[in-house]
């Protein structure tokens, strides 16, 4: 998994540094087209870890539902299949991360956002995600929570314990550690399918989306401000001794990086060249605020990657400096906004 | 004659040059640039919003629900207000002071933003922040920042709590208001930016005397009201879940109808005395007088974020280095503050046993607690989270436990604390304001100069062998753990402080 990650990692850095577009108009084209162009891969990913889903779930009911037996008889098949979920779970939720910060500051396409990635389940009183989840046996899960975060990371890796069925050496070493299990079949391949259903249908809305100056600038004021809340779930997660269920699959720096880079990405390309037409002055000022943004994130998952160990007190710190950034950023921007006659939503 | 034939001599000269002088005033009356008008017009603030909608004479509220209010109506601009470190520059040794109090950093300290954060996403309205805001940010609310799309641009003044210039340009103050209710003339600190600076100002100090020392503000200086704004905390419809008012912090009319309130010993007496604990002592002891010298640190009961031996994790705490503030300066003020804290906590409160009475096989104590030297309650400020309880051991002769009263959470404990409750009754622990719908105290918090007696009947087994020691504990906390964990995602201790103790044999009750 730490390859995989290390193999993210340049790619979502990569997507992180857009360049400028000539025109308003060709940026929000731009902008457009990197959204699909991901939103598709992430369509493609979510399409084959249902593959997978729908393999481990065969082998299981082939076993009347009998993990053990199933283990027992068919134990590399579902290893093979286990690995090959957690590793399209990394390649879908890499793609969908590098677009988060356009998908949900553009009010259309906003819920998907909960739905896939951000929402809260029902139980919570607020950013609920808004759907319900049908199970292939037929069970309806009410509101239960974004598909990525809620559902497939905690049951993937073992932190979901209620859908734990068997711990399993599925690496073959002698030893069961940390992760090494099989979960429940039913809810792998429902959830598989759901992220299926709605990667599509943010798809389909993406693409009827109309590219305005009015979305463009919103996403980027709703969104940039949200870094220092995912320091926070930063500081929760086990990468730094915390017991959160969620992000644990990978460091949430990275999907900061993603969400961030949608931010100056949406800004660079779809907004710059408005703000530069009368106030250089105030687009150089952003401009450099995203890039110090970006490079103070960097670092800091820089640092994790090469083993440094972040405290509490530290994720804390670091996390307020981003959000200091990010709001000289926005309040930037929205001096921009008010000079364009931007219609902030939200 | 000499006299006279020398001014003959030098009249014109001095005609000259009396006439070039009067030229050059003149000029410069009518080149020198015309102070920038003060004040960003509402509308002027991209993006603000008045959910609150007009008071009853159709007036926009600009900072509803905080009742702080600027005295030009309008908003700062936030380049033109100096920060606290820009005053530094003269006043070294009241910014030293200052940057070690809880003031400070009202606005920083990562439990109040992680709470304020808590308490506007329970309703999605990041306007309604503004009720905390008044009080704890009043730089950034009179420059319109505290609003869903922050528009302004950050400046140094603006992360100060409360910080030189709001003192030092309040007007008004309506203390049994609370919530708030003080009037800043920040125009005052605009007009006196844009004049001499720092060393410079010696050359004309009136400006700067008619911005900060103006007869209006003087006098609230030195009022007790001043202080009322912010410390009474009401609760009602507008902001909170209340039916009917709901007093939640009353610090300020605790001390009104006080001993201290009759006599004329403000706030500013002890908690802005040089040493306060020395202060209430000398009040104690019947001195009345002043302190003789002033200080800034404002001391107070928070005994957690003045707690140096939490090392770094303090300064995160504490949200950071201040501007202007080193990292030795920062240690060296923290310390004092710290210990003066501490001395000012142990003023406050004593012990005394009152009552002692074998009864069967039952031992009867009365043990008095006493507020021997706070002008206000004990405890007092927001005690859903500020609170105090009685910690009892009673042991015998070969140092057996034969009693031992529970911790703060438990419901036999003698604890003086509030609970919060939402509109269901459900009890509300890490201070959501704005979900509160009743206040109600466990157990009455005690005035000044007065006691609470508490008594125990404690059951003896055959066993006790005497002579039967007791101990006891006033023990004081600043917030409840679940506040740091709920809102902060902090697993983290908040130790106690002990305010008071008592050690005594019961020679009079031998098993």
């Amino acid at each position: 998994m730490r390859r995989t990650l290390l193999c993210l990692t340049p790619v979502l850095l990569l997507a992180a540094q857009p360049g400028f577009a000539a025109t308003e108009s060709e940026g929000l084209a731009q902008v457009k087209a990197f959204t699909l162009e991901h939103n598709a891969a992430l369509v493609a990913n979510a399409q084959k870890m249902q593959g997978s889903a729908e393999a481990y779930a065969a082998l299981i009911a082939a076993h009347g539902g009998d993990y053990k037996a199933a283990w027992e008889a068919e134990g590399p098949k579902l290893a093979e299949a286990v690995t090959a979920m957690r590793d399209q779970w990394l390649a879908a939720s890499n793609e969908y991360e590098t677009i988060e910060g356009i998908v949900a500051g553009i009010p259309s396409t906003a819920k998907y956002d909960l739905i896939l990635d951000a929402g809260n389940p029902g139980t919570e009183e607020e950013d609920v995600a808004e759907y319900d989840l049908t199970l292939p046996d037929g069970t309806v899960l009410k509101r239960p929570g974004s598909l990525f975060h809620s559902i497939t990371e905690p049951l993937l890796w073992g932190t979901d314990k209620e859908h734990v069925k068997l711990d399993a050496d599925l690496n073959g070493d002698g030893q069961i550690g940390p992760g090494e299990l099989l979960f429940d079949a039913n809810l792998a391949l429902g959830a598989a399918q759901g992220m299926v259903e709605w990667s599509k249908a943010l798809e389909t809305d993406m693409a009827a989306w109309e590219p305005n100056r009015d979305d463009a600038f919103t996403a980027v004021v709703t969104m940039t401000p949200t870094v220092g809340d995912y320091f926070g779930e930063w500081k929760e997660s086990q990468f730094l001794g915390g017991e959160g269920e969620a992000f644990i699959a990978r460091s949430r720096l990275i999907d900061v990086l993603g969400i961030m880079g949608g931010c100056q990405r949406m800004y660079n390309q779809a907004i710059s060249p408005v703000v530069s037409t009368d106030d250089a002055a105030l687009d150089g000022s952003i401009t450099k605020g995203f890039d110090e943004l970006i490079a103070l994130v960097t670092e800091t998952r820089d640092r994790e990657a090469k083993g440094d160990k972040f405290t509490a007190e530290e994720a804390d710190a670091l996390g307020s400096e981003a959000q200091d950034i990010a709001e000289r950023i926005v309040a930037q921007v929205l001096q921009a906004a008010a000079k364009h006659g931007v219609e902030i939503k939200g | 004659m000499k006299i006279k034939t020398q001014l003959r001599y030098h009249a014109r000269p001095l005609l000259a040059a009396l006439l070039v002088a009067v030229t050059a005033l003149a000029a410069y009356a009518a080149l020198a640039p015309r102070p920038a008008p003060v004040g960003v017009a509402a509308t002027d603030v991209p993006f603000y919003r008045l959910p609150f909608g007009p008071d009853d004479t159709g007036q926009e509220r600009l900072f509803w629900p905080s009742r702080i209010r600027s005295a030009s109506g309008a908003f700062s601009d936030p380049t033109r207000l100096p920060s606290a470190a820009d005053c530094a520059s003269c006043h070294q040794q009241e910014f030293h002071e200052w940057a070690g109090s809880l003031h400070a950093i009202a606005d920083r300290d990562l439990i109040y933003e992680a709470t304020v954060d808590a308490n506007v996403d329970s309703v999605r309205n990041p306007e309604q922040g503004r009720f905390c805001e008044g009080c704890h940010a009043p730089n950034e609310m009179l420059t319109g920042r505290v609003n869903r799309f922050v528009s302004v641009q950050p400046a140094d003044a603006l992360t100060e709590g409360v910080t030189c210039i709001t003192c030092h340009t309040a007007i008004h103050a309506q203390p049994e208001t609370g919530n708030g209710a003080i009037t800043l003339a920040y125009n005052r600190a605009e007009y006196d930016q844009d004049g001499l600076t720092n060393a410079a100002l010696l050359a004309n100090p009136r400006d700067h005397l008619a911005a900060y020392g103006a007869p209006d503000t003087t006098a609230l200086m030195k009022s007790s009201d001043l202080c009322g704004a912010c410390h009474v905390e009401i609760y009602d419809h507008s902001m909170s879940k209340a039916r009917s008012p709901q007093v939640a912090q009353s610090t300020f009319l605790e001390w009104r109808d006080s001993w201290y309130g009759q006599q004329g010993v403000t706030c500013q007496a002890c908690h802005m005395a040089d040493d306060p604990a020395a202060q209430v002592m000398a009040i104690r002891n019947g001195d009345l007088s002043g302190p003789k010298r002033f200080s800034h640190r404002f001391v107070g009961a928070n005994h957690l974020l003045t707690d140096t031996g939490m090392g770094d994790t303090l300064d995160v705490l504490r949200g950071g280095a201040l501007p202007g503030v080193s990292r030795d300066l920062n240690r060296d003020t923290l310390t004092e503050q710290a210990r003066q804290t501490e001395a000012l906590l142990r003023a406050a409160a004593g012990l005394e046993l009152r009552d002692q009475q074998r009864r069967g096989d039952t031992l009867h104590l009365a043990v008095a607690v006493q507020n021997l030297g706070a002008g206000h309650n004990l405890p007092t400020g927001v005690n859903d989270q500020k609170h105090m309880w009685l910690e009892l051991t009673l042991t015998d002769a070969q140092g057996r436990t034969l009693y031992r009263s529970g911790g703060p959470d438990e419901a036999e404990t003698v604890a003086w604390i509030e609970h919060f409750q939402d509109s269901k009754g459900r009890r509300i622990t890490d201070h959501l304001t704005f979900s509160t719908a009743e206040v109600n105290w466990v157990r009455r918090p005690i005035p000044a100069k007065g006691e609470d007696v508490a008594t125990y009947d404690i059951p003896l087994d055959g066993a006790a062998q005497g002579p039967l020691h007791l101990t006891a504990r006033l023990e004081y906390r600043v917030a409840l753990p679940d506040l740091l964990y709920r809102n902060l995602r902090r697993e983290m201790a908040v130790p106690p402080f002990t305010l008071a103790e008592l050690s005594t044999d019961l020679t009079d009750n031998q098993p």
